[in-house]
């Protein structure tokens, strides 16, 4: 402590603001930010206060007993939801507290969590086809409208993260995801593929609904953080909104 | 047995929807065959909520409750935060359905109609709405049960009894 208490807290707050932008843009809700950073800081022997918004947070450390705080800002980046860094930082701020952890060990952690890889590409799309199709199943479908769905949903998916590569504006990409998707899925409804190819329309764009926005603007508002729970909610409905608009490009050039 | 074929078709379709969304939202690898399970199992319970005349508010309530107090268990055996479990397993009943017949129904409203295909759309389009919303509340309602009835901060709060030595009794 007395070795340059400044620093320390300096440091601290840093280490601190980047688990909480990094839970933010990973798709965290509020009150799992402000448990995880409250934890950490305790393991510290500091308390602290948390301002958290969609996209920026505001951190002051303070020490009682020596009349001293510490406020700090920082912009959250871009969400993009990775459930492996929220369970690993989890896991981290409970060895920080079990096994005494110094702060440099801590960055070292937040870096490898920051480096790890995410699934490759051909097996997210492969997969999140699969999951189109079992939706497509599961209203009722048949093995051919369930073909057509996998591949509106993998094409689809592959033209989002194209235009997210290209930096796009998000909802514009998602705009183009569901055109894209519905404009495969209602080609298969305009010939006429299968019984029911109508099931196949409908679900081809469910791989873009915003569940993780929704439930987290849900949880917020449950929680009393009224604000973040509205913010998310109507970033929420700004995605609903995008594939609305993809799938009604579709629906007026095919005349369905 | 034509219904028992049906029943675990259906089954493997929605525990393939949640993992499809679980990779999707980059989730550790260990946590992937239990993913699998709690959405399977939910969405199950959905159904037969459904099936028993509940009603799709109360069924996703019911299916989404027991995602949430399975998470609960699983992740002290998974090590991770049981809402990384719990939300890639809930989605697959998100009402993304109802949501975009909503948005498309409002789109609908500001064309040129007459009066009759305007109320009926109306009527449609409100219903769709309040049904998404109602769901989605549902959802979150569930996830969240067993921490609002347990009132604890964190899962590693609640000791589970199966394996008493791992447990923690803090």
């Amino acid at each position: 402590m007395n070795q340059s208490g400044e620093e320390k807290v300096n440091e601290l707050s840093k280490i601190l603001l980047e688990v909480g932008s990094l839970l933010m843009s990973s798709g965290a809700n509020s009150s799992r930010i402000r448990m995880t950073i409250s934890r950490i800081a305790g393991a510290y022997d500091y308390d602290v206060d948390l301002l958290i918004t969609h996209r920026a947070l505001m951190l002051t450390i303070y020490n009682e007993e020596r009349d001293y705080f510490f406020s700090r800002l920082k912009r959250t980046s871009p969400h993009g939801v990775n459930f492996k860094m929220v369970s690993g930082i989890s896991r981290m701020s409970w060895r920080i507290v079990e096994e005494n952890w110094g702060m440099d060990q801590v960055q070292k952690e937040l870096d490898r969590l920051k480096s790890l890889p995410h699934y490759p590409r051909i097996i997210i799309l492969a997969m999140v086809g699969a999951a189109g199709a079992g939706f497509c199943r599961v209203f009722g479908g048949v093995y051919l409208e369930l073909l057509v769905t996998f591949v509106a949903t993998f094409i689809g998916l592959y033209v989002r993260q194209e235009a997210v590569k290209r930096s796009f504006n998000p909802y514009l990409a998602i705009f183009f995801a569901a055109f894209v998707s519905s404009m495969i899925a209602g080609l298969a409804l305009k010939l006429k593929v299968g019984p029911n190819p109508e099931y196949a329309f409908a679900t081809s764009v469910l791989y873009l609904i915003p569940g993780v926005p929704l439930i987290n603007s849900l949880s917020d508002l449950l929680d009393g953080n009224i604000m973040n729970g509205i913010v998310r909610g109507v970033n929420g409905l700004m995605i609903s909104l995008s594939i609305a608009l993809g799938m009604l490009g579709a629906v007026l050039i095919y005349g369905i | 047995m034509q219904e028992w074929l049906h029943f675990i078709d259906r089954w493997f379709w929605l525990g393939m929807g949640a993992i499809g969304f679980a990779i999707l939202f980059n989730v550790p690898k260990r946590t992937i065959f239990t993913i699998f399970l709690l959405g399977a199992f939910g969405g199950t319970l959905k159904f037969i909520v459904l099936a028993a005349g509940g009603g799709i508010i109360l069924g996703s309530f019911f299916g989404a409750m027991l995602v949430g107090f399975a998470s609960i268990f699983a992740a002290h055996y998974r090590h991770t935060p049981p809402f990384v479990l719990a939300i890639p397993a809930v989605i697959p009943m998100v009402p993304g359905a109802f949501a975009y017949r909503a948005m498309l129904g409002i789109i609908h409203l500001t064309e040129k109609i007459d009066h009759e295909t305007f109320l009926k759309l109306m009527e449609e389009t409100v219903d769709n709405g309040l049904k998404a919303f109602f769901v989605l509340a549902a959802l979150s309602l569930g996830v969240s049960a067993p921490m609002l009835i347990f009132r604890r901060e964190s899962a590693k709060n609640l000791v589970v009894r199966i394996k008493p030595d791992e447990a923690r009794s803090k």
